[in-house]
């Protein structure tokens, strides 16, 4: 994997576009379910995500081959969604507001498959629960929380992310972990 | 172990590295420890509530919408996609732009000084105040004579031909001169006598 990665990286910078819509194709999901779990918002989490691709492309003359693409571009993504979520701190409750409607329609289309109603909403009201404990963290925890539990990376992948020193990234995590368990203990 | 020591060991314990002996002090503590077992276990099911949570996909076309959005190909990979697609008239045009760029440069290279190029410079008297290059009479230039930056005045033999780059051939009534005679003053002179030589040498049996 990381080999044919390499390969499409190389042909990306020299302007092949093809390669680069192959790199999309296999970041596009993870990328989507970060900006997705970091804002709670489909349609924002979709503009961070084109957006994060874009800087990829412009910035692809200066992306260093001895490091991992997916550090490289899990960085520019988690950026991006810390970014927005400092700006847009105001208005934040009513996003989450917005965020059970929105919701609601994406994933009864995703649990409809084998599930009877009651079971799909029972998991619906979880996924919000979740998702609203998530949201509740700071982005420099909820960030760390996801890059850890949902996207599966390692301590060491995080630390190469964030550029951050390894005992930073176990702090966050436990305090993280504890903030979480206070939402969620009683689920 | 106090109950302190054994929330931040369950943390270790959780990102997986505790080492043996803590572990088993932990596990032992965690034993009689109700508390400390609750509380490890709220951590584990909340862990497993997160990683629970369903995956999300991208929009279907996501990767069109991200490609419709790039900034048009600019003119100059453009040019180089299309040199990709015609490799031969690539090599070709590269090959030309470089013949010519070296030829034009050996002619600006070289400076006002006057140069001669023979075999027998022993038979020449050279002025270099009027940076004319003599063949007296009687003398035998074997081979070709090449005069830069300077005229040539031909008195005597050549067994060759006779070049005056940037300067004129004279030609007096008693010489003799067996190959060709030629006075080169502009680049492009410069230019079609190399590139006569040039197709003289790859063509050796051409008139």
């Amino acid at each position: 994997m990381e080999f044919v990665e390499k390969r499409l990286t190389q042909r990306a910078k020299r302007g092949d576009r093809e390669a680069f819509a192959e790199l999309v194709e296999i970041y596009k999901d993870k990328i989507f379910q970060l900006a997705y779990r970091m804002t709670g918002n489909r349609q924002e989490a979709e503009d961070i995500a084109q957006e994060t691709f874009l800087r990829v492309f412009a910035n692809l003359h200066s992306y260093d081959e001895s490091y991992k693409f997916s550090t490289w571009i899990y960085r520019i993504a988690t950026n991006l969604c810390i970014d927005r979520s400092r700006k847009k701190r105001p208005d934040f409750s009513l996003d989450q507001e917005a965020e059970g409607t929105e919701g609601l329609d994406w994933y009864s289309r995703l649990s409809s498959n084998d599930k009877t109603p009651e079971q799909a909403v029972m998991t619906q009201e979880l996924q919000d629960t979740v998702q609203g404990a998530l949201s509740q963290l700071s982005p420099k925890y909820r960030s760390i929380m996801i890059l850890r539990y949902i996207e599966d990376l390692s301590l060491q992948e995080i630390s190469a992310v964030l550029q951050l020193p390894i005992t930073t990234i176990k702090t966050r995590i436990h305090r993280g972990r504890e903030a979480l368990r206070n939402k969620l203990r009683f689920m | 172990m106090e109950c302190r020591e054994s929330r931040l060991l369950i943390h270790e314990f959780l990102d997986g590295d505790i080492d043996e002996l803590a572990n088993r002090r932990l596990q032992e503590h965690l034993w009689s420890c109700s508390e400390c077992r609750r509380h490890k276990h709220e951590l584990q099911k909340t862990i497993a509530l997160v990683q629970s949570t369903s995956h999300v996909h991208a929009p279907a076309d996501f990767t069109q919408r991200v490609l419709a959005q790039l900034p048009a190909p600019t003119k100059m990979n453009l040019v180089s996609l299309w040199l990709k697609r015609h490799p031969f008239i690539a090599a070709a045009a590269v090959f030309l732009l470089l013949m010519t760029s070296s030829l034009v440069a050996s002619w600006f290279e070289s400076d006002q000084m006057l140069q001669v190029s023979s075999n027998d410079f022993d038979q020449l008297q050279v002025d270099r105040q009027r940076k004319v290059v003599v063949v007296p009479e009687g003398a035998v230039v074997t081979g070709d004579l090449i005069v830069r930056n300077g005229s040539v005045e031909v008195q005597g033999t050549v067994e060759g031909n006779v070049v005056a780059i940037d300067g004129k051939v004279f030609t007096a009534s008693t010489a003799q001169i067996a190959g060709d005679v030629e006075s080169i003053e502009a680049i492009i002179d410069w230019i079609w006598y190399q590139l006569k030589n040039i197709g003289n040498d790859l063509l050796p049996f051409a008139p």
